[in-house]
């Protein structure tokens, strides 16, 4: 009993009781991820402040409310296209790590007006698509190196009886990672030209038509799509990993680099994972490689804790927990991976890529959950599974309802 | 008592006593007022807040005007009004249902003793918890879902249950789930208390079915019928967290409610959030004026039972044959009642790879390890730091409250500022958290206090507030506070004001206890919207976890596990007294 009352009284400092100001990062991962980011805080050593985890989901865009006072003190922000419209609700990071944001293509986005507003923290590839080789070796046939081959694939899986591809269309940004991939891989000019745009409008452009074509015709091919639909609607991003590597209901799934934990610890056989990226749309183009990560931002006002945890985190080898686990890119580094992510890692760094950070986070309300992701959810319902009839005119709806949305 | 001449038995009937003891005029000494105090300021912490939302909502621009309630016409909006209404309408199907379900029980008395405890753990867990069961079951992988097992093995295929349109049976079955034991119970309760002479007049004179329904249930059960409605609805209309965890991204928009489509266009423009918290507040007061009407009637008194009952005078004891029927009509019920729970608890039980491949029933992966995953995410700091807001919420409540019922039961306020004082509580009763919880952030936000879970302990006591005296002022009136203290030192020890007082005060202070505390641990929407999610954590907890839902159900499952045990505890050994308190004037 008096063991109790001892646990009780020291679990009852003021830590608990909330008088004592903790440090609150908000965060959009769950799960394996969210346990493996609270590794990497236990790794920090002994901190002088609590830490406090916000796991606020798709809807991390609300800890930059109207109202000031409630915000996290570190923002974890999975959408670094977001830092040039949030620059009024942010402070710089300290100097000491100021360099770190400032490196190749975060400077576009996290270094306004001379100042670096953002530390990142995690990067993604968003240009993997994930497979079993013991499907590819049954029909023989090898990864696609043009998109036209990855057609033709999938025709000749959809013929074997085996189905191509798991889509997790109950996760938004799927689908826009999708799109944003074969739009860079066509037009990049374009591409850049609306993620930098004040005043963004795709449905003005008819290359976003194009792309949302041909995006169509992948999509419509009958017996594409494990489950249908409907079955894809409700499929969140793990499910369709699970779909692929556990229940080895389809060959292939377009997914980012931190898929790894998911698919490793989901695996029906282990040695049965590989993954290719993206192929280039046409002969002779570079291939698309989008990048997405989550940057550490600080919410005005800021704390000296909230300062100190930044810089804490930004250390070397901060993140060294979470690599061990998989699923985690540190930008610029390109040793300590599994064999399947130092490939990702190569070609974020391999000079004269076609890299480019996520488009739809740059677009504002246009990119986001009642803009893109809707427009796409109902441009998936409207051509899965149809056949390539469907889709000239399921094109043009998406566009008109991209319109609706530009207002 | 009974009485034997010559073959011919009278019987000797004691009616009681019911209907509140009319005081005397009583004097009016200020001191009472005092009483008051404290029930005053902790309201403060709502009613200001109310106050600079309606104003908000009003203006626009430096100028008023009804101009923020344009959003109105926006489609999403609209499409949230909707769904909210038809939640509405959900929650009387409920009540009715559960009308039927208590008659049944009630007829069949041998259905009780299983229904009550599987009817009791639904309403014990969170919202959350039972969102994330309904979830697990209804999952659209044959491998994973139960319904989806069941229903590919009988036809071959299955419809995808969490899919278009098919949301909302998930939605409504978990909100039935978790409400259809509380209205159960407290028309059980209602229909236990209504006299025995009035129900053998009406057998005596020949009325049967659906006309005994009609002449007798139905009114001597109206005033439970306005509180159970009024709950409900209220609950219906308020719904938020289920939605968040139920229904996957894709389809989110089309099953938005007021309360959701609030929080995600609170970052847009204060004047048209404080419009739509009008809005929704507006129906749900609609809602509560119609359900105190029906409350008025009875003035939230009881009858008070002078003369014991006379055992052998009770019901007659039913045959075997219908006991046997309502046995097994009762063990069926409950057993598909207790399913969710059972299931919840057996995914967790298997460890995280399993359970997300898997459905529960699989004999793979059993053991704890879903429950190291979850302790893993700071579960336990969190249970820590949600028993200290409860437990706070719980004392500070009571303290309050109880001065304040006193006052206003005997208190001997004038009857224009009684009513007045009633018609504000029944009011904040029902006012929904977006009504005052942009102001509230900003003001604790400015007071340094952001994230204190002491802040927070005290906003949930200033909710909870209006029912606890409303509740505890019904149970005070039964008995004038002179005739306790002469019952307590006079010579000859009155037991009948004794047993009164026993009979009734001690169920309203335990059920209000009680469901404070059961409501503050599964509270997500106040913690999360007041104080910044930093501070209730438990909650929290899951749904961060239930991001990505079916990948980490053991872990989901675990920490659910872990979050209901306190409350169904509590629930379970208190709710005989819980449902006293309630219906106050229910016989023991």
């Amino acid at each position: 009993l008096g063991a109790a009352a001892t646990l009780l009284v020291t679990g009852c400092s003021s830590d608990v009781l909330g008088l004592r100001r903790s440090v609150r990062v908000a965060v959009s991962w769950s799960g394996q991820e969210l346990r493996a980011f609270h590794r990497v805080l236990d790794g920090l050593g002994r901190l002088d402040y609590p830490v406090d985890v916000v796991p606020l989901g798709d809807d991390i865009s609300t800890a930059f409310g109207a109202r000031s006072t409630r915000r996290p003190d570190i923002v974890m922000l999975p959408q670094p296209g977001l830092v040039p419209r949030q620059l009024e609700d942010l402070e710089p990071v300290p100097d000491e790590v100021a360099a770190l944001g400032r490196a190749r293509l975060w400077d576009e986005l996290l270094v306004q007006n001379g100042k670096t507003y953002g530390v990142p923290f995690k990067t993604a590839h968003k240009s993997a698509v994930w497979y079993r080789p013991s499907v590819f070796r049954e029909i023989g046939v090898q990864p696609p190196r043009l998109w036209a081959d990855w057609l033709a694939l999938n025709q000749t899986l959809t013929r074997a009886g085996i189905t191509p591809l798991s889509l997790a269309a109950g996760d938004g940004w799927v689908l826009t990672d999708f799109l944003e991939n074969v739009l860079l891989g066509i037009a990049p000019t374009v591409y850049s030209g609306l993620a930098t745009a004040k005043d963004p409008r795709p449905s003005r452009q008819p290359q976003f038509a194009a792309a949302l074509r041909l995006l169509g015709t992948m999509w419509s091919a009958p017996g594409a799509l494990a489950g249908g639909v409907k079955r894809s609607l409700v499929q969140q991003f793990p499910d369709a990993l699970v779909e692929v590597f556990g229940h080895r209901r389809a060959a292939m799934v377009l997914a980012s680099d931190f898929a790894e934990p998911v698919v490793r610890s989901f695996a029906a056989d282990l040695d049965d994972i590989d993954l290719f990226t993206f192929p280039p749309l046409t002969p002779g183009a570079p291939a698309p490689v989008v990048v997405g990560g989550d940057v550490m931002v600080l919410p005005k006002p800021t704390t000296d804790d909230a300062r100190d945890l930044v810089r804490r985190l930004s250390a070397p080898t901060a993140a060294d927990p979470w690599i061990e686990e998989g699923g985690f890119l540190v930008d610029g580094r390109v040793s300590g991976y599994s064999p399947e992510l130092t490939r990702l890692a190569e070609q974020l760094t391999r000079p004269g890529e076609l890299l480019s950070f996520d488009l739809s986070d740059r677009l504002g309300r246009i990119g986001d959950i009642n803009g893109l992701w809707r427009v796409l959810t109902d441009f998936l319902i409207n051509v899965g599974g149809r056949g390539a009839a469907v889709v000239p005119e399921a094109v043009d709806a998406a566009m008109t309802e991209l319109r609706e949305v530009e207002v | 008592m009974g009485l034997q001449t010559n073959g011919l038995s009278l019987e000797v009937v004691g009616r009681e006593v019911s209907g509140r003891p009319i005081p005397g005029k009583p004097r009016r000494p200020a001191g009472p007022y005092l009483l008051g105090l404290p029930a005053l300021l902790l309201s403060c912490l709502l009613l200001v807040p109310i106050g600079v939302t309606v104003v908000e909502a009003f203006r626009t621009d430096h100028q008023f005007g009804l101009g923020n309630f344009a959003v109105m016409a926006d489609p999403a909006a609209l499409r949230a009004v909707g769904n909210s209404l038809l939640w509405g309408l959900v929650a009387v199907g409920l009540v009715v249902l559960g009308f039927a379900l208590a008659l049944v029980s009630y007829r069949l008395p041998a259905v009780t003793s299983f229904l009550q405890p599987a009817l009791v753990i639904p309403f014990a867990v969170s919202v959350l918890v039972s969102g994330a069961t309904f979830r697990l079951i209804f999952d659209p992988t044959p491998e994973r879902g139960t319904v989806t097992a069941a229903w590919s093995r009988l036809f071959g295929t299955s419809p995808v249950w969490l899919g278009p349109g098919l949301f909302w049976l998930v939605l409504v079955s978990a909100f039935g789930w978790t409400w259809l034991g509380y209205v159960v119970s407290l028309f059980r309760a209602g229909l236990d208390a209504i006299p025995d002479d009035v129900t053998r007049t009406v057998a005596a004179e020949g009325v049967t079915g659906w006309r005994r329904l009609r002449v007798l249930e139905i009114p001597m059960l109206r005033p439970i019928t306005g509180v159970v409605t009024l709950t409900l609805v209220i609950a219906a209309v308020r719904i938020f967290d289920l939605v968040l965890i139920v229904v996957p991204g894709s389809m989110q928009g089309s099953a938005d409610v007021l309360g959701l489509n609030w929080w995600r266009t609170s970052r847009d423009d204060s004047g048209r959030t404080a419009a739509l918290g009008v809005v929704l507040f507006a129906i749900v007061a609609a809602v509560g004026v119609i359900g105190v009407r029906g409350l008025r009637r009875r003035r939230w008194a009881m009858p008070v039972t002078v003369v014991p009952p006379d055992r052998s005078l009770g019901r007659p004891k039913p045959s075997k044959r219908v006991r046997r029927i309502g046995w097994t009509f009762g063990f069926a019920v409950s057993l598909i009642w207790i399913f969710p729970a059972l299931v919840l608890v057996a995914t967790a039980l298997h460890a995280p790879r399993e359970a997300g491949l898997r459905g529960w029933w699989s004999m793979s992966g059993l053991g704890f390890s879903s429950f190291a995953e979850a302790a893993n995410i700071g579960l336990f700091r969190a249970l820590l730091s949600t028993a200290l807001i409860a437990g706070a919420a719980t004392v500070v409540l009571l303290v309050i409250a109880v001065p304040t019922a006193y006052l206003v039961a005997w208190g001997g306020l004038p009857q224009w500022l009684g009513r007045v004082v009633m018609s504000v509580f029944v009011v904040l009763a029902v006012t929904p958290v977006q009504m005052y919880a942009a102001p509230l952030r900003d003001a604790i936000g400015a007071t340094g206090l952001a994230g204190s879970r002491i802040a927070l302990a005290l906003v949930h006591a200033a909710a909870g507030l209006p029912f606890a005296v409303l509740l505890l002022r019904s149970a005070f009136a039964s008995a004038p506070p002179a005739l306790v203290s002469e019952a307590l030192q006079g010579p000859a020890r009155q037991s009948a004001v004794l047993a009164t007082v026993q009979r009734t005060y001690r169920p309203a202070l335990v059920a209000v206890a009680v469901l404070e505390f059961a409501l503050v641990w599964n509270d997500f929407i106040v913690g999360f919207l007041i104080s910044g999610p930093g501070t209730t954590p438990l909650s929290l907890v899951l749904w961060g976890e239930a991001r990505q839902f079916s990948a980490s159900s053991g872990t989901v499952a675990a920490a659910a596990v872990v979050a209901s045990v306190v409350p169904v505890v509590l629930l379970l050994s208190f709710w005989q007294t819980v449902v006293r308190g309630l219906t106050a004037g229910s016989r023991p």
